[in-house]
């Protein structure tokens, strides 16, 4: 809400405070200030002028020429705006000044006749738009008074943010009334004085709802739409409302000021009794926007008679609305519930100034104040006739005395605080409320929906108390160190995958189903109801497709790297293994790597990796762990394998079958695997076996076994060191030779004693004993010509 | 008995020196004056025929001689080495200016950086990090957090859910996990909980359907507002530096009394909020079926914020592409 100081001066005096010290209270009390700024018109040279003689220019028939008196001089002004006559005290812009977005007014020829200035409108001196044209001020303003006097010269904004506890902030009242606890200064209630002088003759009610729990209203005749004054056109511009005439302008004028939203019908257009119902399902009204609203039995509605005649609350009706031609108004002014506004004005999605504070909560108790401020605003500037007030009230909002503890004000708050500042604070925001003993028994005041428990007022006690005036400290927690296993795997997992070039990516949750049946086609998606993107309304089931796109995505946009991983939730709508009353989630850690991977000097060629590159990054990631192979939709037909540890799966990897490549465009060969971080446990990662290092000389010698072309290689690698267990061993497959029916293994086997240091004798020996076992076991050959 | 001329044979060894121009060739000098078949050697090789007293002498010749060529052709080799070395390393000049690693390494997330950052910090005052579950129930999203049900948050326009009767959604907030903590444990609680949040916002440069929080909850006896205060304010100083100073302003949150929103100084002067927090709201004790006088305080601060203010990215948008040039950059 935007607050003017000029305006807020009315309510509590503060025009002897500084700004800064303005701000600082606001934001100190809660009021999030958006921004702010100093209002300095500069208005050189812009003086009131009153029109003496008006005739047409001889050469222009759009324009006409004015014999202006402004105070010293008459000028000869051309003016192009007729909504003025001889008479009028107008704005002029003298020769050398300036008007909005600086421009420049001086003595000028128009068709032959000589223009000393211009006479303005309030848009051309950027007051507010007008649709009328030249701006007419009040008669009794003599002419030669500088302009800028009239205008509050000199004046601060400030947009500030209300929370929406706060509704009896959205008004100058509410925001003085806590202004006035923090600068300790009396608030300035404006007192009303009214004639009524005719008899009502129309009956109002508040009808037979709870959600109406008050209906009040005023007659008057004698009214005449015109503009509303220089000040309230002043305010209500600044504030940041369409100025639109007198009655509508008042209507927002003392919505502002006192947050009584008020409508004003034309008396003339209604003729039965004026009440308030729920509407009837599929019932319609035409509102002041001309728009045709079909209604249910949620929404409030006006009725004269039975017959809707405004949306409560909400919107006017078209059929009732005041025009040029009104003479007689009815001026509402009620209490409507809370929710019932908020839905209705959110279900049509009309949310107006007033809709806005009646779904905060208005004060149950100013519907009169409201329509006296009305009168006693509109009765200054014309000569009305208005009825007694009329208030229908049901009295059924009422709110209860609550206890509050005085010691549980030290042991939220931490601190003490003195009898005098709570008795001053209760008193300055008049919350009805004292002292008795060690408690303090409060009743809110009507205004306030925030205060119905002993917290409530703990709160409002530390606000006023000044969040920065509480000392700081540090309360140390029951964990030293402890992040949980969850976090500390996700830490370990990310550091591995780093250190091996894989780019960490976050990618949204959401895909199209495509993204999920290609990889999980059993179809046990969530999806989301009310998606924003009705094509991507999935919640992921895996993330490799998320890798891929980000994958092809850099590719595109040539950024050479082609390793990422990343560690999100995954979906499935089975239940929850933890949670039971939600959907399936785990935390996965994807990857995806390429059979090309961009080395980075970028004079070297691309490295060329396969699946046994992605073998030895698991082996690094997960240690002790089992391959087996399995088909995976999506997956290579034969490198496709799930990861097991301690007989339980914690994942699995492939490679990206070769059609879904070929139909993804991609050039290379793509690896990618998951890892179930929940199934993890850090101490079982970091549990290494330490291997004591030999100290003596190691002997070395390739061997190379022609074995048949399904033989798994790993065999021979165990089977070895099983024979050599008591040494230290390095044993390798180096080579692995096919050719047509044939194939190849060479193994290079490093070995070293932990005892002794081998002879040529005994290294001949373990030699011999490696060819015979390993030819026996699984019938293979020795190849000939293998040395050491 | 004809000696050799020891003054030739230096003069001699000294003009061969200064034509050395590789440092094997110094081993070729060594050979030359002083090895098995060089001057020296076959003079020596006469000494067993002279006299004792010319032995002796010619001898002590001989030998200083050859020490003389020893001392000086060491000397010589050193140096020879030691501008080789300086001049090898001079004429080697590569141009530094080039890149051509273009970035080595690769790179945690930013948002997973900061939100590792954010749980050390808060693990070295004893917090233990705790999970919750992204796709949840209205009740712990809302109903819990004590967010009535005509409440605006809970509309279809700002909440994705996942069914028509609005009873599972994407969550919200991470608060959520201080339900699901609290129906779980007893108190002392001390938890941060950093995770995905969901709204129903297109991706655009200020919005993401998915963004990022850490909430934190402390429950524990005697905690005040103080406490509050001082953890937040420790906080603030840890990840952005000890200068910064923090202000409190009251703000309202349905799940906390009193609520507050925190703010930060930034270069020039302007204060930039960075997190919510309050006092647990009694309500909300009461729903994880905890005692009504049980106390504590609970945090939220936005991961993407706290990057974008550090890092002064202007488009939240760039967190989701994951587009290398921008990954990379951190």
């Amino acid at each position: 809400m935007k607050v003017l100081k000029s305006w807020l001066n009315d309510w509590i005096d503060i025009s002897e405070i500084s700004n800064e010290d303005i701000s600082e209270g606001l934001e100190s009390l809660g009021f999030e200030i958006e921004e702010q700024s100093d209002l300095k018109p500069n208005y050189s040279n812009i003086v009131v002028g009153k029109v003496l003689e008006i005739y047409p220019h001889p050469n222009a028939d759009k324009v006409r020429v004015t014999k202006t008196d402004v105070g010293s001089k008459t000028y000869e002004i051309v003016c192009g705006a007729w909504n003025f006559d001889v008479g009028a005290v107008v704005p002029v812009a003298l020769p050398n000044s300036e008007i909005k977005d600086g421009f420049k007014i001086d003595k000028r020829d128009i068709r032959g006749v000589e223009s000393n200035g211009m006479i303005c409108s309030a848009s051309e001196l950027d007051l507010w738009d007008d649709h009328e044209g030249i701006l007419i001020l009040d008669d009794n303003i003599l002419p030669g008074t500088d302009f800028s006097s009239i205008y509050a010269s000199s004046d601060y904004l400030w947009d500030i943010g209300i929370t929406p506890n706060r509704g009896d902030c959205m008004s100058y009242l509410g925001i003085a009334r806590e202004l006035s606890n923090y600068f300790d200064k009396k608030i300035n209630i404006k007192k009303s004085k009214l004639n009524p002088s005719i008899t009502n003759i129309l009956n109002t009610n508040s009808g037979k709802i709870k959600e109406c729990d008050s209906y009040g209203s005023v007659e008057i005749e004698n009214f005449k739409v015109t503009d509303s004054s220089f000040l309230i056109r002043y305010r209500l511009s600044n504030v940041g409302t369409r100025i639109i005439n007198n009655v509508v302008d008042i209507t927002n004028y003392i919505l502002y000021d006192v947050g009584q939203p008020l409508h004003a019908f034309d008396r003339d257009k209604l003729f039965n009794t004026v009440s308030v119902r729920k509407a009837k399902n599929n019932e319609t009204v035409t509102t002041l926007d001309s728009q045709k609203r079909k209604l249910t039995n949620d929404d409030l509605v006006i009725t004269d008679g039975d017959k809707p005649i405004a949306l409560a609350g909400v919107m006017g009706g078209l059929e009732t609305e005041v025009t040029d031609s009104t003479v007689n108004l009815l001026i509402e002014s009620a209490y409507f519930d809370k929710v019932s506004i908020m839905k209705t004005s959110r279900k049509l999605g009309l949310i107006s100034d007033a809709s806005i504070r009646f779904e905060r909560g208005i004060d149950f108790n100013i519907q009169k104040y409201g329509l006296e401020q009305f009168l006693m605003t509109l009765k200054d500037s014309q000569d009305i006739k208005y009825s007694e007030l009329s208030i229908d009230t049901k009295n059924n909002i009422k709110n209860e005395k609550v206890t509050l503890e005085k010691d549980e004000i030290k042991k939220l708050l931490g601190i003490e605080l003195k009898d005098s500042f709570i008795k001053k604070t209760l008193k300055n925001l008049m919350i009805d409320g004292e002292i008795k003993n060690d408690n303090i028994e409060f009743t809110a005041p009507s205004w306030r929906y925030d205060l119905d428990r002993p917290v409530d007022l703990i709160e409002e006690f530390a606000k006023h108390h000044g969040f920065n005036n509480f000392s700081s400290n540090l309360p140390q927690g029951l964990y030293k160190n402890e992040k949980g296993n969850f976090w500390k795997v996700k830490e370990y997992l990310t550091k591995i995958l780093i250190s091996n070039n894989f780019q960490e990516i976050q990618t949204l949750s959401f895909v199209n189903k495509e993204m999920n049946t290609v990889f999980n086609p059993e179809k046990k998606y969530v999806t989301v109801f009310n998606a924003i993107d009705k094509s991507n309304n999935y919640l992921r089931s895996n993330l490799m497709s998320s890798l891929i796109d980000t994958y092809i995505f850099n590719l595109q946009q040539n950024n050479i790297l082609n390793s990422y991983f990343e560690i999100n939730t995954v979906f499935n709508s089975s239940p929850d293994n933890t949670f039971n009353d939600v959907p399936n989630q785990n935390v996965v850690l994807g990857f995806i790597t390429s059979a090309n991977l961009t080395t980075q000097d970028i004079r070297k060629s691309d490295q060329n990796i396969d699946i046994y590159y992605v073998k030895s990054l698991i082996n690094q990631l997960i240690n002790d762990t089992q391959l087996e192979p399995i088909i995976k939709p999506g997956f290579h037909q034969n490198y496709s394998f799930s990861i097991f540890k301690n007989n339980e799966i914690v994942g699995h990897f492939g490679q990206l079958s070769t059609e879904l490549q070929n139909n993804f465009e991609i050039e290379n060969e793509v690896f990618l695997g998951e890892i179930y971080v929940n199934k993890l446990n850090l101490n079982e990662l970091k549990l290494i076996n330490y291997k004591p290092l030999s100290q003596y000389p190691f002997i070395k010698f390739d061997l190379s076994f022609s074995v048949p072309l399904e033989f798994s290689a790993h065999l021979i690698v165990e089977e070895i060191n099983k024979l050599l267990s008591k040494n230290e061993n390095e044993i390798e497959i180096f080579d692995d030779f096919q050719h047509e029916n044939s194939r190849n293994l060479g193994i290079r086997i490093v070995t070293r004693s932990y005892e002794k240091t081998y002879d040529d004798n005994q290294t001949r020996q373990i030699l011999m004993k490696i060819s015979d076992s390993l030819e026996t076991k699984f019938k293979i050959t020795l190849n000939s010509g293998n040395n050491d | 008995m004809p000696e050799v001329n020891t003054e030739k044979i230096f003069a001699s060894f000294l003009l061969s020196v200064e034509q050395v121009t590789s440092i094997d060739e110094f081993n070729d000098l060594e050979k030359e004056y002083l090895g098995k078949n060089s001057l020296i050697s076959e003079e020596r090789k006469k000494l067993s025929s002279m006299s004792e007293i010319s032995r002796k002498k010619y001898g002590k010749v001989l030998q200083e001689l050859s020490t003389q060529i020893s001392e000086r052709l060491n000397q010589e080799r050193l140096s020879f080495q030691s501008k080789f070395f300086k001049e090898k390393e001079l004429n080697d000049n590569k141009d530094i200016t080039i890149n051509w690693y273009k970035d080595l390494g690769s790179r945690e997330h930013v948002l997973t950086s900061v939100m590792n950052e954010v749980v050390d910090i808060f693990s070295a005052i004893g917090y233990t990090v705790a999970t919750g579950p992204e796709a949840e129930t209205s009740w712990h999203n809302f109903d819990a957090l004590n967010t009535p049900d005509w409440h605006p948050a809970r509309y279809e326009s700002d909440t994705l859910y996942l069914d028509e009767n609005l009873e599972q959604l994407l969550r919200t907030q991470t608060s959520t996990v201080q339900v699901r903590h609290m129906q779980n444990n007893k108190p002392p609680v001390y938890i941060v909980a950093p995770g995905r949040v969901y709204r129903s916002d297109q991706l655009d440069a200020t919005h993401s359907p998915v963004f990022h929080q850490i909430e934190g909850l402390a429950v524990d006896e005697n905690l005040t507002f103080s406490d509050l205060k001082g953890t937040l304010e420790y906080f603030v100083q840890e990840f952005f530096g000890k200068e910064i100073k923090t202000k409190f302003i009251p703000h309202f949150f349905p799940f906390t009394e009193p609520s507050a929103e925190v703010l930060v100084s930034w270069k020039d002067g302007e204060w930039l909020e960075i997190l919510g927090c309050g006092m647990v709201d009694p309500n909300v004790f009461q729903h994880v079926g905890y005692d009504k006088n049980s106390q504590g305080f609970a945090f939220g601060v936005g991961v993407e914020r706290l990057a974008m203010i550090r890092y002064k990215i202007d488009h939240i948008k760039n967190f989701y592409e994951n587009d290398l040039r921008f990954l990379r950059q951190f």
